[in-house]
């Protein structure tokens, strides 16, 4: 796995060396590209902000838990061990929340078992809908934001569901 | 969004309101500390990839590059905004290489345009893509993994990508038979904030 730490390194080069021979002014270029990160972040730091403070108040204020403890029965008739559903209940809201989720599974039942395994696929094959939609939408609003965030979701439910049960066979 | 937004809010701050009122403020600014960082950390990203998209760019590479995505893009989003399907084509292949933020950046451009047009099928596409994990090596898991004592780190490497292969192909897919058949006039399908 050590070649994956050359693909960012190699890409660089790549790009600039060829940008150098088409006689690109490589400084003032990269400036100019940079220049647009500021505005990029204000446009989205509103929207990033609210999407942060409900999943902080979701998850502490004990609602997380309380529809993990609803719905785990729902998700062992799928496959999906209890052990793991805070996982898959936080993933959509939370990247850190997630990653100290997986961490505190690893570490409980071990990275080899089938939990811990269960819980690496969910974890991987899943995304942070309601930050990327906060990201990716943000400050354009239109009509149907419902309907794109509620089909990521499903999508990425059912290959949480898919995932565990590839972890039985594999 | 906003629906979603006073539910959860009201429900969690009843929640606290009966359990320990103390926490509701500390959550919340918990939050805010949150937004802050990960503002800070994710300008720290942008300014290194949108100086790299922009010798891209300017290179005339991305250009190349796109000429040979262009008909698989342009079928992909039924659109033939060629810049936006540029930088749509760019966040697909940074996700798909596992770019950390690189996409995001390029899938925001992308977004704005095709919205602009109102091509909202694209957008909606082009989101799904994203919210269902289009990486090729789980490098995050694999770490977190190695660092746990794992004797097989890699292990999960195959049943990942098989389980975000098909949920990309599902959202993908319910994407485009949810799609609405007829066109919308363009400034009606969405309205910029003020």
């Amino acid at each position: 796995m050590k070649w994956v730490a050359l693909i960012v390194p190699v890409l660089f080069l790549a790009v600039f060396i060829f940008a150098l021979v088409r006689r690109v002014k490589l400084y003032d270029c990269f400036t100019d590209g940079v220049k647009e990160a500021l505005p990029l972040i204000l446009s989205v730091f509103p929207y990033l902000a609210a999407m942060l403070i409900l999943s902080a108040l979701f998850e502490e204020s004990g609602l997380a838990k309380i529809i993990t403890d609803f719905l785990s029965p729902a998700f062992r008739a799928l496959g999906i061990p209890p052990e793991i559903s805070p996982l898959v209940l936080i993933k959509p809201f939370s990247g850190s929340g997630s990653t100290a989720i997986l961490s505190e599974l690893l570490a409980a039942y071990g990275p080899d078992s089938y939990i811990g395994r269960c819980a690496c696929v969910a974890y991987g094959s899943s995304e942070t809908v309601f930050y990327i939609s906060a990201v990716y939408f943000a400050g354009l609003k239109t009509k149907n934001l419902f309907k794109p965030t509620a089909i990521a979701l499903a999508a990425n439910f059912l290959g949480v569901v898919v995932g565990c049960l590839l972890c039985r066979v594999m | 969004m906003n629906g979603i937004f006073a539910v959860i809010f009201i429900l969690s701050c009843a929640l606290f309101l009966f359990s320990y009122p103390d926490g509701f403020l500390s959550a919340m600014l918990s939050g805010g500390q949150k937004a802050a960082t990960l503002s800070l950390s994710l300008l720290a990203v942008y300014c290194v990839w949108l100086g790299f998209f922009k010798v891209l760019e300017r290179s005339g590479l991305s250009e190349k590059i796109t000429r040979h995505t262009m008909s698989a893009t342009r079928r992909l989003f039924r659109s033939d905004d060629r810049e936006a399907l540029t930088f749509a084509g760019g966040n697909l292949s940074a996700n798909l290489l596992g770019l950390p933020g690189a996409p995001t950046p390029l899938g925001i451009k992308a977004t704005k345009r095709f919205l602009e047009s109102g091509n909202t099928y694209a957008a909606d596409m082009l989101f799904v893509l994203n919210a269902t994990s289009l990486q090729l090596l789980p490098t995050t898991v694999i770490a977190l993994r190695l660092a746990a004592g794992s004797a097989f780190p890699a292990d999960i490497f195959l049943p990942t990508l098989l389980a975000t292969l098909f949920s990309s192909l599902l959202g993908g897919m319910l994407v485009f038979l949810t799609r609405r058949r007829k066109k919308q006039p363009a400034p009606l399908a969405v309205r910029r904030a003020a």
